[in-house]
């Protein structure tokens, strides 16, 4: 064995891959061509489905049917993952940078929530903001609120939800890129009269922007497809695409469609993160800001 | 060019990769194309249900066919595919139940019973190949939920049974029960349980509620939630309108479709829920919900003021049905099993352990004696007049289902 492998290099890197390859093939591959394949399928569950080409028409009727549920699930997605910034950044600075001795567990603490299911996790929340929950039940008790006045089944409730479930996906790879600053730069910056707000600005932030994109990424791409929040936190009128395709798939066995709601999704999201990229500058991000 | 030919060679290039994935993706594209082209090809003589439902019963005459034979014996073994909870596990075995036991103590038949349903629609795709070609599923009794059984019905993928092996299923099955539209001959399912969709409600909120148009009541708004199971949701609307879920037709689903959307713009639903809607009714976020009589067996004793009402405009009723799949072996067998389970005593021995709705007649009064709180449950046994006032949803085709189906989920939010 190893003397074939040494007689044939070659063969190592695709030995190395292999694992890796057939369970993309396997679990990706297969069922995203499948997938593909049924989009462009008409007909119904009892009498069969026939595949066409002409059925493209599946994806433009499918995008202009549910324009609104596309526009709403990019427009959550982007407000959470806002949002979850917004939280994190401030969060993985201060462990990174203030955590001291306590680094480890704080760390735990942002990944806690993850041994419960993200079912759990968005039911709790559920309680948390019931109209007479402990948030809001106080607040109506002394009258600072309308009796009629609620957050779950709203948007508020569904953009929280989903920032909420999302926070460790933005938190952990922003604290990775700023545990890596050198911490001397930052020294140096304010050896050389820069404000702690100017070295911030000048060293630390664009040295924690691939941590920022890398986060962001992982937020938006999965908080776009997400239905779980928008059907228990949500209402009729926050309905997003992932719900759809959902009740597409399961209630109404109508797979065209869902299929290519699917895969439009899929090419929306890729669309944003390529225009993401493309004003974020990926040279920017690999080379470190250095 | 050889060196750099050489050079090459050794490590794997970006550009190699790259057209290796291509090619393999390709092939699997033309692979998935390769099996729905058989799909396909198949599929319009599958399709037509009156074709394979021709084959399938001369094949069926050939076997052992009810009416032909003089006198069918039994089996020695049966399979039952069942949902969980819904037979009476042996309060002496916990891993034998009792009914069953009974049962081959009588007729010396051993029940292979198995708890695989789950879902109507994924216990269905694990059989539905054999149906499809007219053979032998593996299983004697399936039990589905009614619009299952009616498009099984439909699709002519189920036998139909003998009346005259299913005695006590003539004599006892409850009135409300007859006659449905999907099965006007009474003789391709036997309903095993079911429970009634009516409002879930806070008594202390709302006080007694009688009538279906508190769902539509702007006084609850952002209060009250729907049902999202289609059939449910929009039988109660129509019902509320004056109209027949069990004769629902397109401009029927249309009428209902607008009161709920008008409902829905003027804030009145909160959301559409499944179960969910119970935890809303105990956590006090809504007063109001169309609601199962099984969730609310449990929720009123979660939450005392909880009250559950079917209204004087009417309820609606599900049922899960026993059904003899297409090509079963053992088809005497199965109906004699079915119609061990009519008799009084055994429905409540059944009923008192499953709590759903019993719909055998007699059995309250056998429990009466045995366990009276369970025979006194008006959401297990309701009373007659309030079984009077319930309605099956009408059998929709395919064409009809999905219009139904569309046009609800335009009214959630989903389309």
């Amino acid at each position: 064995m190893a003397s074939f492998l040494r007689r044939h290099k070659r063969v190592i890197p695709y030995l190395l891959l292999a694992p890796g390859l057939l369970w993309l093939a396997l679990f990706y591959l297969a069922p995203s061509v499948q997938m593909f394949v049924s989009s462009f399928w008409s007909g119904t569950l009892e009498t069969g489905f026939a595949f066409a080409l002409s059925n493209i028409t599946n994806y433009t009727q499918a995008l202009t049917r549910f324009q609104p549920q596309f526009v709403r699930s990019i427009l959550f997605g982007g407000l959470a993952t806002m949002l979850t910034f917004l939280i994190a950044y401030p969060l993985a600075y201060t462990i990174a940078f203030r955590g001291g001795r306590y680094k480890n567990l704080l760390l735990f603490l942002v990944v806690a929530p993850f041994f419960t299911s993200f079912l759990l996790r968005t039911v709790s929340w559920k309680i948390i903001l019931g109209d007479t929950g402990i948030l809001l039940g106080p607040l109506k008790g002394i009258g600072i609120l309308p009796e009629e006045f609620r957050l779950l089944a709203t948007p508020i409730a569904v953009v929280s939800g989903i920032t909420y479930n999302f926070l460790p996906f933005m938190t952990l790879p922003i604290y990775v890129s700023l545990e890596k600053v050198d911490k001397r730069l930052v020294e140096a910056a304010q050896d050389l009269y820069a404000s702690r707000f100017v070295a911030f600005r000048r060293i630390t932030l664009p040295l924690s922007l691939p941590g920022v994109f890398a986060g962001s990424l992982l937020t938006f791409i999965p908080a776009v497809g997400d239905y779980i929040n928008a059907e228990l936190l949500g209402n009729p009128d926050t309905t997003m695409i992932g719900n759809v395709i959902q009740n597409q798939f399961l209630t109404q066995n109508n797979y065209p469609t869902a299929s290519a709601l699917s895969f439009l999704l899929m090419a929306g999201i890729l669309i944003a993160v390529g225009v993401y990229a493309r004003l974020l500058g990926t040279e920017e991000l690999t080379a470190g800001g250095v | 060019m050889n060196e750099q030919g050489t050079k090459i060679r050794h490590a794997l290039t970006r550009r190699e990769f790259v057209q290796g994935g291509t090619l393999a993706g390709f092939a699997v594209f033309v692979a998935a194309c390769g099996t729905k082209g058989t799909t396909v090809s198949q599929a319009p003589s599958a399709a037509g249900s009156v074709a394979p439902s021709a084959a399938a019963s001369t094949e069926a005459s050939v076997a052992p066919s009810p009416s032909a034979t003089p006198k069918p014996s039994l089996s020695a073994q049966l399979n039952w595919a069942n949902w969980t909870y819904y037979m009476d596990v042996d309060p002496k075995d916990k891993t034998k139940f009792k009914t069953l036991e009974d049962f081959k103590a009588k007729h010396g038949v051993t029940v292979n019973y198995q708890e695989v349903i789950d879902d109507n629609e994924s216990f269905l795709g694990t059989i539905k190949p054999q149906l499809q070609g007219g053979q032998d599923s593996g299983w004697d009794i399936i039990v589905m939920t009614d619009w299952m059984a009616a498009r099984l019905i439909r699709l002519g993928w189920v036998e139909q049974m003998n009346l005259g092996d299913l005695p006590n299923v003539q004599a006892n099955l409850l009135d409300v029960y007859r006659n449905v539209t999907w099965d006007p001959t009474n003789d391709h399912h036997v309903p095993w349980q079911s429970g009634m969709t009516g409002m879930g409600y806070d008594k202390a909120k709302t006080g007694e509620l009688t009538s279906l148009a508190s769902l539509f009541d702007v006084k609850y708004k952002g209060k009250v939630d729907y049902l999202t199971e289609m059939r449910d949701a929009i039988g109660l609307t129509m019902l509320k309108l004056g109209l027949d879920p069990s004769a629902a037709t397109r401009a029927d689903c249309d009428a209902a479709v607008a009161e709920i959307k008008k409902a829905k713009d003027a804030g009145i639903v909160r959301a559409f829920k499944g179960n969910a809607y119970a935890q809303d009714l105990t956590a006090g976020d809504v007063v109001l919900a169309m609601a199962w009589s099984g969730d609310m067996v449990q929720a009123l004793s979660d939450k005392p003021s909880l009250a559950f009402s079917v209204a004087t405009e009417g309820g609606m009723l599900w049922t899960d049905n026993c059904m003899i799949p297409k090509g079963a072996k053992n088809f005497y067998t199965a109906e004699v099993a079915i119609d061990f389970c009519y008799q009084p005593e055994i429905a409540a021995q059944i009923e008192a352990y499953v709590n759903y709705i019993c719909p055998v007649k007699g059995a309250a009064e056998v429990l009466k004696a045995k366990s009276p709180d369970v025979a006194n449950n008006p959401l297990i046994f309701p009373p007659a007049d309030i079984l009077a006032r319930l309605h099956i949803f009408n059998g929709l085709n395919e064409a009809d289902e999905a219009y139904f189906n569309q046009q609800f989920a335009t009214v959630g939010g989903l389309g």
